[in-house]
């Protein structure tokens, strides 16, 4: 603390500056002393008198450049609140009061969900999956949820055998070897690949799964929340302590089922004291308050869900080429960060590369995207060999010439492997049947207003690609026209 | 003595004019060619002329005929001189009742009493869709019929009548397109069919609107309750609704000491509602964009066009404007003199 006799010196000196005047020109254009505001504060601005030039004489145009203030055209309304837009373009409907009901709509429930039989229905999801799926964030705006009474999916040919791989994960569950099984969704755009991964993650809440899904991964990586080096990772680890915790927030509500009854079981290590007789719905929910022990709650859950007899865990992602690349955050010496080394995504792509096998069993299933998705080279040249081995041809060349991500290589390498569990599952068009099928759908509820006959169904079949299910709804829903 | 002719039985229902029907002119392959060879109106005995032959004269009435067998069987026919009504024949025939014209099934049925004059207003201001009714966006509802089989046609003769959407230069909706041109700027149709799109899919979203008794919508239009499902029609009801009728041309100097003469002139169809549809897009522009992203403008359209339905818009004063100064700029109009 300076004394008040220094300070008082200290705004002699400017008041001083009077004396020598050229010197100290440029100080004394506040004309105050500098540590005191008072004056400025109480000063009459002097105001420019308006008017005081002559009026211009009859007859004589003048010039007027300025702009004519609070012109009609202007606005002078109430602008929407902060984020108010975004939120307004962001917005999830999913009920069109004006559709029709569908009567022959039936419901997914937990006995049917995995059935062959519903091949090619249209099947309704039921209230407490459709809170699940928003909590998760597996609508997207860019889907047509809001022209229908309620929300409801074709089960389709790909939809059937993503059922078989989740039959098969529950039948190995009692065994001794659990299955993990693994498969990265890919397609054409608009084929159906966030849909069909929605539809995986129903049949997971419908069979009282664990479902972890990171619903988008371009928010993991491009450097929009904040990020700290791990400790005690060799080489170092990134944890971003935010995004663990809307993670955990949003897991939370989503296995809601699971945490009514979830007890702790196992002693574990965090920063922030856990009350006495807490469950395990208190531990997780230590970690959304506190994001600094977020990443060591998401562990502690981890760890609680290896234990014998939890459930099969669904781990689900979309847009995965986001997390095969180099992320936006840097290091401490500016060098790009990999995503790999986010703990998130390492912890994600462990188990899609086989590296860590889900504890009790259960399904990996990562959606590619093609509308928003960064070239991923090494990615693309995995799936398309095991694409070439599906087909069984010759499983093509790596480029030497392009620049591929070593680490994706390495964590993908397993698609080239035919007795590996990591596969891709191809969401290819719709049959005419399932082309059919949704457009019963559309015309009772009221969307498509034509007799659904085989020259309509083949007709817009076709200009929507044989059968791209994203076409076809925009060929016969959303007329552009 | 047969009945004579109820007059008043008439007196209402002889107003009614029945809609040309709309039908396919079947053309059948067996009608006679019209002869090649033109004679003039006042040729003396042409070769073809038969209208002097008995067996072209027309038809006798049904009276004629009656009183002319009745004449032959000595008994005492009808009274040529007036003319028999048809409700006279059909009474108490009701198989031949039941193939009447519906407008004399509902006098028969309504008896003498004459339904009370609707309407009070001097003119009208309103307008009917004049050739078809309101269109109720179906494709392939209506019931099909197939032409007569013709011999010698390599494929199959078309059901009728063609679909809407049958020729590839005019299979969207006329007032779709007109809206989706106008909509368009620097030549960028397809973002004007986005934005199109949006406007319906916003139309199709949007809860029930509920109609302004003081603002009526055209007449024959559908409940609102029909409207949110067929969006098109949503759209070329506002559009219709608000349309003007006319235009007021300024003819310069035409009044006298420089004035310009304000005559008012018909507008067409298509005319009308372009007049509207710009009117409503300029109007959406002036709302405030409470949004963002690329389809606020679709929204703006979509808003307005309900506002024009819920007769909150000020669209609806501006044909109000027009059509009153029409009103008063009718005395301009001069009549060629009847001769």
């Amino acid at each position: 603390m300076p004394s008040a006799n220094c300070l008082r010196n200290f705004s002699q000196l400017s008041l001083d500056a009077t004396a020598h005047s050229t010197a100290a020109s440029r100080f004394l254009q506040p004309r105050v002393a500098c540590f005191s505001t008072s004056a400025a504060r109480y000063a009459n601005p002097q105001m420019k008198k308006k008017g005081m030039t002559a009026a211009p004489k009859k007859g004589v145009k003048t010039l007027n450049t300025k702009k004519s203030k609070g012109a009609s055209g202007a606005d002078a309304g109430k602008r929407p609140a902060q984020g108010e837009r975004k939120a307004q373009r962001k917005r999830i409907v999913l009920s069109n009061n004006n559709a029709l009901e569908v009567s022959s709509l039936k419901d997914l429930t937990k006995t049917n969900v995995l059935s062959e039989a519903n091949e090619g229905l249209v099947m309704g999801l039921p209230e407490p999956v459709v809170d699940a799926l928003r909590d998760v964030e597996a609508f997207k705006t860019t889907q047509g949820w809001s022209f229908f009474r309620r929300p409801a999916v074709l089960v389709r040919k790909e939809a059937i055998q993503l059922a078989k791989l989740f039959k098969a994960a529950e039948e190995a569950a009692p065994g001794k070897d659990k299955k993990t099984i693994r498969r990265i969704l890919t397609g054409n755009r608009m084929s159906g690949k966030s849909t069909l991964l929605l539809q995986g993650l129903s049949m997971a809440f419908l069979r009282q799964w664990f479902v972890i899904s990171l619903p988008e991964c371009q928010d993991i990586v491009n450097a929009h929340t904040d990020y700290a080096p791990l400790e005690g990772s060799e080489p170092t680890q990134y944890t971003q302590d935010t995004y663990t915790a809307a993670l955990l927030s949003q897991t939370l509500k989503a296995n809601k089922a699971y945490f009514e009854n979830a007890k702790i079981t196992q002693k574990h290590d965090l920063a922030v004291p856990l009350p006495a007789k807490a469950k395990l719905s208190d531990l997780v929910a230590i970690g959304v308050a506190n994001p600094e022990a977020s990443w060591s709650v998401f562990k502690a859950l981890w760890t609680e869900l290896s234990q014998p007899g939890q459930p099969q865990i669904l781990l689900a992602a979309e847009g995965l080429s986001h997390i095969m690349q180099n992320s936006e955050y840097m290091n401490a010496d500016v060098k790009p960060i990999h995503a790999h080394d986010l703990t998130i995504v390492r912890h994600f792509v462990d188990h899609l590369s086989g590296v860590k096998q889900l504890p009790n069993g259960g399904v990996v299933l990562a959606a590619t995207s093609k509308s928003n998705a960064p070239a991923s080279p090494a990615m693309d040249f995995r799936i398309k060999s095991a694409e070439a081995l599906k087909i069984q041809t010759s499983i093509p060349q790596w480029n030497p010439y392009t620049n591929g991500d070593a680490r994706t290589m390495e964590a993908l390498k397993d698609l080239e492997n035919p007795k590996a569990d990591l596969d891709i599952l191809e969401v290819g068009g719709l049959s005419k049947e399932e082309a059919r099928s949704i457009m019963e759908y559309y015309a009772e509820s009221g969307m498509l207003r034509h007799q659904v006959n085989d020259g309509l169904v083949t007709e817009k079949w076709s200009l929507a690609g044989m059968g791209n299910i994203g076409e076809l709804e925009r060929a016969s829903v959303r007329a552009r026209i | 003595m047969p009945p004579r002719l109820n007059v008043s039985a008439f007196s209402r229902s002889i107003a009614f004019r029945p809609k040309p029907q709309v039908q396919w002119p079947a053309r059948s392959a067996l009608r006679v060619a019209p002869s090649q060879t033109r004679t003039y109106a006042d040729d003396k005995a042409p070769a073809q002329d038969r209208s002097h032959k008995p067996s072209s004269e027309p038809i006798e009435h049904v009276s004629e005929e009656a009183a002319k067998t009745a004449q032959i069987m000595g008994e005492q026919g009808p009274d040529v001189n007036q003319g028999t009504p048809v409700e006279d024949l059909v009474k108490g025939d009701k198989e031949a009742q039941k193939n009447l014209p519906k407008v004399m099934q509902d006098a028969l049925k309504q008896g003498k009493k004459t339904p009370a004059p609707k309407g009070s207003r001097s003119y009208s201001t309103m307008t009917t869709r004049s050739n078809e009714g309101m269109d109720m966006g179906l494709v392939d509802f209506e019931a099909v019929s197939k032409l007569p089989v013709t011999p010698g046609l390599k494929f199959e003769a078309p059901t009728l009548p063609l679909p809407k959407d049958g020729h590839v230069k005019h299979r969207y909706d006329p007032v779709v397109e007109q809206v989706t041109n106008l909509l368009m700027r620097h030549g960028k149709k397809s973002v004007a069919q986005r934005q199109m799109a949006v406007v319906l899919q916003h139309l199709r979203t949007s809860p029930i609107p509920t109609i302004n008794p003081a603002r009526p919508l055209l007449a024959g239009a559908p409940p609102p309750s029909h409207l949110p499902l067929n969006p098109v029609l949503y759209l070329t009801l506002a559009i219709d609704s608000v349309a003007p009728l006319l235009r007021i041309r300024a003819i310069k100097g035409a009044a006298g000491g420089g004035m310009a003469l304000q005559m008012p002139a018909p507008l067409s169809q298509r005319q009308r509602r372009r007049t509207a549809i710009q009117w409503i897009l300029g109007a959406a522009s002036k709302r405030r964009n409470t949004g963002s992203g690329k389809n606020s403008l679709g929204q703006r359209v979509a808003q307005e066009m309900i506002s024009v339905i819920e007769g909150k818009s000020g669209v609806w004063d501006r044909r109000n404007a027009v059509h009153k100064l029409g009103v008063a700029a009718r005395a301009n109009i001069v009549l060629p003199k009847r001769r």
